[in-house]
């Protein structure tokens, strides 16, 4: 590697290192307490996929460039020279690692792994190494967000032939649109992903709710995220937050993407909205009273997959339960501790990655089939778009002969008129 | 020989303590003036009110006594014995009331705190060399270990000279003098620091504990000062 381009990756390892960062990089004492914590390393059991292991070659660089130890005597802090080999492992650390921060919930002082991962990713990005498609998935969206004019008719006509089932799912009121768009001064800006599946459902329970709602033009996934990039993870999420000033909408709905839910309720602080998962919404609904659930749809014995970025990364962990507790009364825990749920073993871009890492996500989450087949239950149900697709993958690879369901695609399905046969369900 | 014990116990002391005071100090200015972190980064659930829970995580290691109950016992035991020897150090300046709730002779423990403290560093050494920690390890960690158990072992075995054979040529009173005087910026020697039969151990000590303080910025043994801030960021 020329030293330009060594200098200009060093610029940008300087440029993420805040506050957070520092005490990630000064404070690990290697002490192995996140030995068990991956999900990767209890299938795999390779010592690279150890959390400590992957956040020190992070630190291995810093110490070598950021620290005078690292000049004087970079042995004893095994410093190392930031070249195609370390960028190799650098790749290989922050590509099997699907961020889901379950190694900080082990680790005593809180490092997050997944942070120290994005300067690894910052550093492949700068060298042209991230993985092509999830930068090209980031730039359409940033792309659409300028050019919405081109979009906008063809966006338009392909919700409108969605408006028919979602009628078949909840009949509304007549002369009302079943997926409202570009509705100014509406109570909800629902942002959904790229996919009827995604929209079918969440109409009609908005609609069954009698909610003041409409759909956003942009899909909810954050490419950039995955890809590790703040600018382009920045640049996606203003599109949506531009859209909800201009609409002036009360709330920003995230449908079911752990990733986007978390990108938007922890990085927009201080705007005219609130920020709400579209789970956190429907058990909302159903504690007002504003829409009913039907029991008897949902059959067998189900258990739930707390998607890492909802639960453990979002704080959404009592509200699927208590949608669940209204849709079944059947239902057994994947693990007595909701925050120690191993990870479905997608996130991180891995699922979006499709092919070219199916092979590595079926063997890295060995645990996550296990933990699944011990609860013996006939659906798994989640409330995540790449752990939804991830969890599928590993029933079929692991024959595990379970049935994947979305939560917000069963309350659809379990939509019931009230007593009075009131359709608003009020 | 004599010119070598009065560097150590004298300009060394002073040198160490600057580096110690003057390098924590910048070093967590460094830290505290970056800019925050572009989003939050707490994780669930959400307990309240937070910084107590911080606290409580911070001082208690609740994460390590759930997967490694038996590293936790010796981090409980280890931190606690440390927190007495620093007590232990200061009562050898001079007598301190609020340490003598329960009335005791420096130090506190009868010479067992040290003998669990060297025992606690040899277990912390010694699971370094197992996999998969070893593999985590790098040199700086194994370094760090020797030199605070050869200053733990080298300062112990003054007090169970002292305590438990009944070696007292170096009294408390010798120390209280000696270190008294190093605060007082008038240093001084004792006769009985320099020249009795165990004066080697507690220049050996003193050396040990001056690297160990001088290391102290520049290592991971910063986490007693950031641990409550990290934590407080986990908790939200």
């Amino acid at each position: 590697m020329d030293e330009k381009t060594r200098n200009a990756l060093l610029k940008l390892f300087q440029g993420a290192l805040n506050k957070a960062m520092r005490f990630y990089l000064e404070t690990c004492t290697r002490c192995g307490v996140c030995v068990e914590a991956c999900h990767v390393y209890a299938s795999m059991g390779q010592v690279k996929n150890i959390a400590a292991y992957r956040h020190e070659l992070v630190r291995r660089i810093y110490k070598k460039y950021f620290k005078a130890r690292g000049k004087i005597w970079p042995s004893v802090g095994e410093a190392i020279e930031l070249n195609e080999t370390t960028l190799n492992e650098l790749y290989d650390a922050a590509y099997s690692c699907t961020g889901c921060r379950r190694c900080m919930v082990y680790c005593p002082f809180g490092i997050d792994t997944q942070m120290i991962m994005s300067i690894a990713k910052l550093l492949l990005i700068g060298v042209n190494m991230e993985p092509e498609i999830l930068t090209l998935l980031a730039d359409t969206s940033i792309e659409k967000g300028k050019s919405l004019d081109l979009y906008k008719e063809g966006f338009l006509t392909g919700i409108r032939n969605l408006e028919t089932d979602v009628l078949k799912k909840w009949q509304s009121e007549a002369g009302t649109a079943a997926i409202p768009v570009d509705v100014e001064d509406a109570d909800l800006l629902y942002v959904a992903l790229a996919g009827a599946h995604s929209i079918i459902p969440a109409a009609a329970v908005f609609n069954a709710a009698n909610e003041n709602w409409t759909l956003s033009f942009f899909e909810a996934v954050n490419f950039g995220a995955f890809v590790g990039d703040p600018t382009r993870t920045r640049l996606i999420l203003d599109r949506i937050v531009n859209e909800a000033k201009r609409l002036r909408v009360k709330e920003v709905c995230v449908c079911e993407c752990g990733t986007a839910f978390r990108v938007m309720k922890h990085m927009t602080v201080s705007q005219p909205f609130k920020v709400s998962s579209i789970t956190e919404v429907h058990a909302r609904y159903i504690s007002e009273g504003r829409i009913h659930l039907d029991k008897s749809k949902a059959q067998g014995l189900i258990t739930y997959h707390d998607p890492c970025q909802l639960a453990r990364n979002g704080g959404v962990i009592d509200e699927p339960r208590y949608i669940l507790k209204h849709l079944t009364d059947n239902f057994i825990e994947m693990t007595k501790d909701p925050m120690m749920n191993w990870c479905c073993g997608g996130g991180g871009g891995l699922v979006a990655l499709g092919e070219e890492t199916l092979d590595f996500r079926m063997k890295s989450s060995r645990v996550k089939a296990d933990q699944i087949r011990n609860t013996g239950a006939a659906a798994l149900v989640t409330a995540c778009e790449n752990c939804h697709t991830q969890l599928s993958n590993l029933n079929e690879h692991y024959k595990l002969g379970i049935n994947v369901r979305f939560l917000s695609s069963m309350v659809a399905d379990a939509l019931i008129k009230d007593d009075t046969g009131d359709k608003k369900g009020n | 020989m004599q010119i070598l014990y009065y560097i150590i116990l004298i300009p060394m002391v002073y040198f160490s303590f600057i580096v110690f005071v003057l390098g924590t100090i910048i070093r967590l200015l460094k830290i505290f003036r970056e800019p925050p972190p572009p989003g939050k980064m707490r994780i669930y659930p959400e307990k309240r009110p937070a910084w107590l829970w911080a606290v409580y995580d911070t001082f208690l290691f609740p994460t390590v006594l759930r997967h490694k109950p038996v590293f936790w016992f010796f981090l409980i035991l280890f931190h606690t014995g440390f927190i007495l020897l620093l007590i232990g150090h200061l009562e050898l300046i001079r007598e301190f009331a609020v340490f003598q709730i329960i009335p005791h002779e420096p130090f506190i423990g009868q010479g067992f705190i040290g003998l669990i403290l060297s025992i606690c560093l040899l277990y912390f050494l010694f699971r370094r060399f197992s996999s998969p920690v070893r593999e985590l390890s790098v040199p700086e960690d194994y370094y760090l270990l020797i030199l605070l158990f050869l200053t733990v072992i080298f300062g112990s075995e003054m007090d169970w000279a002292r305590r438990w054979y009944g070696y007292d040529t170096i009294s408390v009173d010798s120390y209280r003098s000696y270190l008294f005087s190093l605060l007082s910026l008038r240093p001084e020697l004792p006769y009985e620091i320099t020249s009795s039969g165990h004066s080697f151990m507690l220049v050996i000590h003193i050396f040990f504990g001056n690297l160990f303080l001088m290391l102290f910025p520049f290592s991971q043994a910063m986490h007693s000062f950031l641990s409550l801030p990290m934590n407080k960021l986990k908790r939200g």
